[in-house]
């Protein structure tokens, strides 16, 4: 649908496009956009990150970027263009991992649907993140568990706790 | 019937071909496909963490496939560990 784009880039071949992102949501019927932009950072848990590793299942995660981008549309009930992209590959720090962005008619709308998006694809999308150190050591992030069972006894385990990845 | 799970993230590590071929009782449910592969990777893959398959998912390319659900036959699936994206 032309309302909604979604990729996955291959680092070596590009990096995430922002221009083209505000630039695909913007429409004449649109006076508010919002974005959100995850870039590579260079620390996490008090160790130095030296890059970033993603690893996608990527049928799967464009389906449910599609799934998400129509889970925004209903959510909002408004005209909405939305663009969900997300890096694979090798990232530096400072590299963009992530883009999302959705413009709507009016500012509210736009901030709902891009905060609905960016959480879905980081707690659904199948997407892995791999940290380098700088000691040379490398970890998966511990991540979201997507096994039904297993997510209704973390939410008991986590109940108020705020989400912290 | 053989069942082909392509691994992804930490699970990767458990094979470096990126898949494991598991022998799979036709009418099997994923329930009961999370415990072959949790044992073949014990006996495989002894560095991966017994809990990292209880806390994994299994998919195709066009669902995720719940506990309940019979394991396709002819469908290479996924098995997803917990997921960190953005």
């Amino acid at each position: 649908m032309s309302d909604l784009h979604v990729a996955v880039v291959e680092r070596r071949e590009a990096m995430l496009d922002v221009a083209a992102a505000l630039d695909f949501v913007s429409d004449s019927r649109f006076g508010g956009i919002a974005s959100f932009i995850g870039r590579v950072r260079d620390h996490n848990v008090g160790r130095v990150v030296t890059g970033i590793s993603y690893d996608l299942f990527e049928p799967l995660a464009l389906r449910m970027f599609r799934a998400i981008g129509e889970r925004a549309r209903a959510e909002v009930d408004v005209p909405l263009k939305l663009w969900i992209a997300h890096a694979k590959g090798d990232l530096a720090i400072g590299d963009l991992a992530v883009v999302v962005a959705a413009g709507t008619p009016h500012r509210d709308e736009a901030f709902r649907a891009c905060r609905l998006a960016i959480e879905a694809v980081k707690h659904e999308a199948p997407i892995w993140k791999q940290e380098h150190y700088l000691d040379g050591d490398s970890a998966w992030s511990e991540g979201c568990s997507l096994c039904e069972e297993q997510r209704e006894a973390e939410r008991h385990d986590h109940a108020g706790h705020v989400h912290g990845h | 019937m053989k069942t082909r799970i392509a691994l992804y993230g930490a699970l990767r590590e458990a094979d470096a071909s990126g898949h494991v071929e598991l022998e799979v009782p036709a009418g099997s449910s994923i329930a009961e496909l999370r415990e072959l592969l949790a044992a073949h990777l014990a006996e495989h893959a002894p560095a991966i963490p017994a809990g990292l398959v209880r806390r994994s998912a299994f998919a195709s390319a066009e669902e995720i496939l719940h506990n309940h659900r019979t394991v396709p036959e002819g469908v290479e699936l996924a098995v997803l560990p917990p997921v960190s994206g953005g």
